[in-house]
């Protein structure tokens, strides 16, 4: 059975025809992302998902990491796994060419990033964090510093951490407690330990270049007093190489219900002298390089909730179509693959629909990146930029809740077979759970939704994303074949406005309400964004479909997925509206006591 | 007008292919019609050459017995038998590694089309032949006046023929030695082995992953002893370093055709079911009674490897 | 020393294929089309000869409709120098393949070709020797180790029964066995610089070859699908239906 097959049909029909690779490939910078030169990549990056990174999954799952004195060893894989994909120079791949990237827009390395998720989440992590730190690199580091760390973490010679939580701090940065002190020639000794730090620690690379979150002795309380330090494993040498070690250890490493084949360690600056560390950025303003980082980083976690719902998708057709049980309900025939049963089939169609619903807003979103960082037009790219804040909370939140939802429905698919590891389904559903917890709870990115997003601006951005919304309805509305999908998508949009309205009708006395109906306010607006996708998609099959382009039968299944999200996924946003009004009021004032 | 065959050999025996490969002529030769020829080409291949005179169906045999015809190479193998095309409607070898390195090069020489392991014959110009790995048959027709193929051994079954009696085909020598300063032989490593060949043999043993490691092979080689059969293996034995390469069967591998095919511990993905289903009669023995072999066998025994096959051995 | 690859676009190695309902043919409508497997090991071999400093220049080659280009990309993105694509639209069989293949080498000289040694779709095995053949090389076919050595190249072939070696005069024709080295996967800044290599696009017209097939094919069916049989329950009960139902113990 062949493990993983990147969706490259999926892919190449959403970027050409829904995600706008033609104007991103227009924008200034962007122009090399040429249309063949895109499917070469995404046909390349697959053979290595397939050949290279999935292979590994599961031996990663099965061997997981171990402590050994102050060593941490990785899976026996990941080494060839990570030295192959440094070699590859897929790293670099949306990073700029100053450093060694290639500087691709990020429509072309979602997709890409996806694959890689989907064949190996666990490994994956390793690389995403180089980065994400080039990433920050770039928005705060000087160019001394630049010029002496940067192209070692764009070409992954030396691999990347995030130092963020402590035992104390974790949702909550205010109350981070690393100390830096300043020694009085311009460097830094740190003092302190973080905890739930991937790749903390290990030896597939020279050297482990860590940016730490840290508190100055002349800072002020909470957020505003935090700084960032550039930390490495090893400090350097005159001639720029690895030297003498720094005073950072891993202390212990945590023992986890998924992504076995990453280390989660716990780290302990300045044990004896101190961890020398580098000021990167201003000082004190360390959480704002975070945060633009972070919408970044949100948004990779929810092409995660994608990736890791295709694998467990890929899994559960292919277990659906062999299993033979069961006599088929309407003919009565034996011996055929549970994939006949209907439920099954349900299940299967289902998984299907909301995949192509979550890959088209993610990849669309990620166009609006794009344009918002590319486009010579500055109302425009602000109008993209303020799309882009506004459904970051969903993309994350929502394509993470519903990609734990389909590695569940995967393993119902498997039944018995799905509660027994060897299949590797239930690795994908434990690998899966984090992805809701990890960069911001559900919770936080729905507090951030409302309050941010929402309510700050009193709606306004939502309100002219409504309309957008409400354009693409009327459009449908004008071919008669897509009618009741126009229908659907203008019951979605009703109820959007009515719960926008009555959100922002609420007085200060209501915000217990509100923050209790943070959540399903999320849900209810990624259901709207997926049904608004998926008649968006529908759409595009429709006009390929007129001008008799491409596979029909594939075109005819993007429409019929588009009618069963419609029937099927589509009224639930009616009742997720209902708890943000009706449930929130309750939960105000539900007596502690009660619990 | 007539049809050839090139003769299979290999230490001085005629190859068992060979056989096949008349079988096939003999096919074409009912609509066609003709005589059918068989060229053995090697040195000293007299004894070869009276073997091959006793295969039925067989009316002559030309013997090029020259140093340069040793082993069998294809630059002067292929310019001999573009000469002698000229006297036949059809060459024809077997599939083997030796009729698949010579043939086109002969059909080219002629400007013609080769038609590849034909599995049928239609009539005296139109085949079927597998591709795609034998997951689709084309049927073929050669508008070529010189029809060159190569024939499956597997797909047609042996003419008669006995090393004892005398042959009833007349032996003639072919003079002609062809130059050959392009290629020179350097050496050979066969494997070993009292087991017949794995893509000729009729009863085929194969392990699987399931087997678990190399060493637990030799619970295979009871049985393949008492059956005189080969052992072979599915790829994911391969991948697994249980067996070596030669010994796979499938896509990838061996295409093997024989009487009895027994797996052993193999689940039964594609590719290997590609290589054996063309058996006569398919055996599995797997642990897991969902494995996709089930689908494809004539007789399935779920259960313990490790316990079946010691007591089939006993038994047989 | 130049070497020139062929290579071939086929239905890609994982796709299950379909054969058409009215039986003309294998349907290929938008299925999805990749590299041969054979001609990415042909590629690899080629471009490890150009990395030990034995060939100077790698040239990739395909006979086919545009859209072969892609597999000219793929080669050009593991490593191949340039390549030239010699287009045409009929169904290209070996014969034809190996006679434009004979006039590209006519123009470019090479001292060594490397083929796969069949390709996935048709499984012929035929264009490598019969290129040779129409060149006047010699052949070192379903190779597993490829040397040059003073001149001369040094090819284990695999055979049935285990390997021979071969040496050759170069120039030579070699065609590729499943062994003879692990294909690399392409490297990011090769796939981008691959759309800048040197393309150059001749029709089969302006070879002056005729590429069109002899054959005809008459039908495409699938394989008679092998039914299930019976599950045994014991080793016993395995033995006696292979004596008397099956026959085919003794």
């Amino acid at each position: 059975m062949i493990d993983y097959q990147a969706p490259l049909r999926d892919m190449q029909f959403i970027l050409g025809e829904l995600a706008g690779l033609p104007d991103v490939t227009a924008l200034p910078d962007c122009e090399e992302a040429s249309p063949d030169l895109v499917a070469a990549i995404l046909e390349e990056a697959s053979k290595f998902a397939t050949g290279v990174l999935a292979p590994t999954n599961r031996q990663g799952d099965l061997e997981g990491c171990r402590l050994e004195g102050e060593r941490v060893i990785v899976p026996d894989s990941w080494q060839s796994a990570y030295d192959q994909f440094r070699e590859a120079g897929w790293l670099g791949l949306s990073l700029p060419p100053e450093f060694g990237g290639q500087g691709l827009p990020k429509l072309v390395s979602t997709p890409v990033w996806e694959m890689w998720f989907s064949s190996n989440m666990a490994f994956t992590m390793l690389p995403q964090l180089n980065v994400g730190q080039a990433e920050a690199l770039l928005i705060a580091a000087s160019d001394e510093q630049k010029a002496t760390w940067l192209s070692k973490i764009v070409s992954g010679e030396w691999a990347a951490t995030m130092n963020l939580t402590e035992p104390q701090a974790g949702s909550d940065l205010a109350a981070t407690r690393m100390r830096a002190e300043p020694t009085g020639d311009g460097d830094y000794r740190l003092f302190g330990q973080k905890i739930y730090i991937s790749y903390g620690e290990h030896e597939l690379t020279p050297n482990i270049v860590h940016l730490v979150l840290a508190r100055l002795p002349d800072a002020p309380e909470g957020v505003k007093g935090l700084s960032l330090f550039l930390v490495p494993k090893y400090r350097l040498d005159a001639d720029g190489n690895p030297g003498e070690k720094n005073d950072v250890r891993c202390i212990s490493i945590e023992h986890k219900m998924g992504i076995h084949g990453s280390p989660t360690c716990t780290l302990s600056f300045g044990d004896t002298e101190g961890a020398v560390g580098y000021l990167v950025g201003e000082p004190h303003q360390g959480l704002k390089t975070m945060f633009i980082m972070m919408n970044e980083a949100r948004f990779g976690v929810g092409v995660q909730g994608l990736a890791l719902g295709e694998r467990a998708y890929q899994s559960a057709l292919d277990y659906a179509r062999e299993r033979v049980q069961g006599r088929n309900i309407v003919s009565g025939e034996a011996g055929q693959p549970i994939l006949y049963h209907p439920d099954v089939k349900r299940m299967l169609v289902g998984m299907r629909a909301r995949l192509l619903a979550m890959r088209t807003f993610l990849y669309t979103a990620a166009g609006w990146f794009d344009i918002a960082h590319h486009h010579p037009d500055a109302a425009v790219a602000d109008r993209h930029r303020r799309y882009v804040d506004l459904l970051m909370p969903v993309a994350k939140g929502w394509c993470t809740e519903v990609g734990n939802e389909l590695c569940d429905e995967a393993i119902q698919v498997f039944g018995g077979m799905g509660f027994v590891e060897e299949t590797g389904v239930a690795q994908l559903f434990r690998d899966a759970r984090i992805i809701t917890i990890y960069e911001g709870t559900t919770g936080i990115q729905a507090n951030d939704l409302l309050g941010r997003k929402i309510l700050r601006e009193k709606g306004a951005t939502l309100r002219e994303l409504l309309d957008d919304m409400r354009a693409c309805a009327q459009a449908a509305r004008e071919d008669a074949r897509l009618t009741e999908l126009a229908e659907g998508l203008e019951e979605l949009l009703e109820g959007l406005a009515a719960t926008t309205d009555w959100l922002l009708a609420q007085g200060k006395e209501q915000t217990a309400t509100l923050y209790g109906g943070a959540v399903p306010l999320l849900y209810q607006l990624g259901t709207v964004v997926g049904g608004w996708q998926l008649v968006r998609a529908a759409q595009a099959a429709q006009r390929q479909r007129d001008a008799g382009e491409g596979d029909t039968d594939y075109l005819d299944s993007v429409i019929a997925l588009a009618r069963f999200y419609m029937a099927t996924y589509a009224p639930e946003a009616a009742s997720h509206a209902r708890v943000v009004r009706d449930g929130g009021q309750v939960l105000a004032h539900f007596p502690e006591a009660g619990l | 007008m007539s049809i050839l065959v090139l003769a299979e050999h290999h230490d001085g025996k005629l190859g068992s292919a060979t056989a096949h490969a008349v079988a096939a002529a003999q096919a074409i030769a009912q609509d066609g019609g003709g005589d059918i020829d068989v060229l053995v080409a090697g040195e000293n291949v007299g004894t070869i050459a009276e073997a091959a005179a006793t295969l039925d169906g067989v009316a002559k045999v030309r013997v090029a017995d020259a140093a340069v015809y040793a082993h069998q190479l294809a630059e002067p193998l292929g310019e001999l038998l573009a000469e002698l095309a000229g006297d036949y409607s059809h060459v024809l070898a077997a599939a083997s590694t030796t009729g698949k390195n010579v043939l086109p090069r002969l059909a080219a020489l002629r400007n013609v089309a080769q038609l590849s392991e034909i599995i049928s014959v239609e009539s005296a110009d139109t085949f079927k032949r597998p591709i795609y790995a034998g997951n689709a048959i084309a049927t073929v027709q050669s508008d070529d006046a010189l029809k060159v193929i190569t024939v499956r051994a597997t797909a047609f079954d042996a003419v008669a023929g006995s090393l004892q009696d005398q042959g009833s085909a007349s032996i003639e020598a072919v003079d002609r030695v062809v130059d050959n300063a392009l290629s020179s032989f350097i050496g050979e490593e066969l494997a070993q082995s009292d087991r017949p060949e794995l893509s000729a043999a009729k009863v085929v043993v194969s392990g699987g992953r399931g087997m678990g490691s190399g060493e637990n092979f030799t619970l295979l080689e009871g049985i393949a002893d008492k059956l005189g059969a080969a052992i072979g293996a599915s790829r994911a034995a391969v991948d697994a370093g249980f067996v070596p390469n030669d010994m796979q069967v499938g896509q990838t591998g061996k295409i093997v055709a024989p009487e009895l095919y027994i797996a052993v511990g193999i689940s039964g993905a594609i590719q290997h079911l590609a290589g054996m289903k063309d058996a006569k009669v398919i055996v599995a023995i797997n642990k897991d009674e969902e494995a996709p072999i089930f689908q494809v066998v004539d007789y399935g025994l779920v259960g313990d490897l490790f316990e079946i096959l010691p007591e089939l051995e006993q038994k047989l | 020393m130049k070497v020139l690859v062929a290579v071939k676009r086929v239905i890609d190695y994982n796709v299950k294929i379909r054969v058409k309902s009215d039986h003309s043919d294998v349907d290929l409508t938008n299925v999805k089309m990749a590299l041969n497997p054979f001609c990415e090991i042909a590629v690899e071999e080629a471009v490890r000869l150009k990395e030990k400093g034995v060939a100077s220049e790698v040239v990739a080659v395909t006979v086919g409709p545009k859209a072969a280009q892609e597999q000219l990309c793929t080669a050009l993105a593991l490593g191949a120098d340039r390549a030239i694509h010699v287009q045409t639209d009929e169904r290209v069989e070996s014969l034809g393949a190996a006679k434009a293949l004979a006039k590209v080498v006519e123009g470019e000289q090479p001292d060594l070709v490397i083929l796969g040694k069949q390709a996935i779709d048709s499984d012929n095995n035929q264009t490598g020797q019969m290129l040779a053949a129409l060149t006047g090389r010699p052949q070192g076919t379903f190779a597993s180790e490829v040397v040059v050595e003073d001149g001369k190249l040094r090819v284990t072939r695999e055979i049935d029964g285990g390997l021979q070696t071969v040496e050759l005069v170069l120039p030579a024709i070699v065609t590729t066995d499943l062994r003879l080295n692990e294909p690399r996967y392409a490297k990011l800044p090769d796939i981008m610089k691959a759309k800048k290599k040197p393309l150059d696009v001749k029709t089969a017209e302006e070879l002056g070859v005729e590429v069109g097939s002899r054959l005809t094919l008459v039908k495409v069916e699938p394989p008679a699908e092998r039914q299930g049989g019976v599950k045994v329950g014991s080793v016993d009960e395995l033995i006696d239906k292979l004596k008397n139902e099956a026959k085919v113990i003794s």
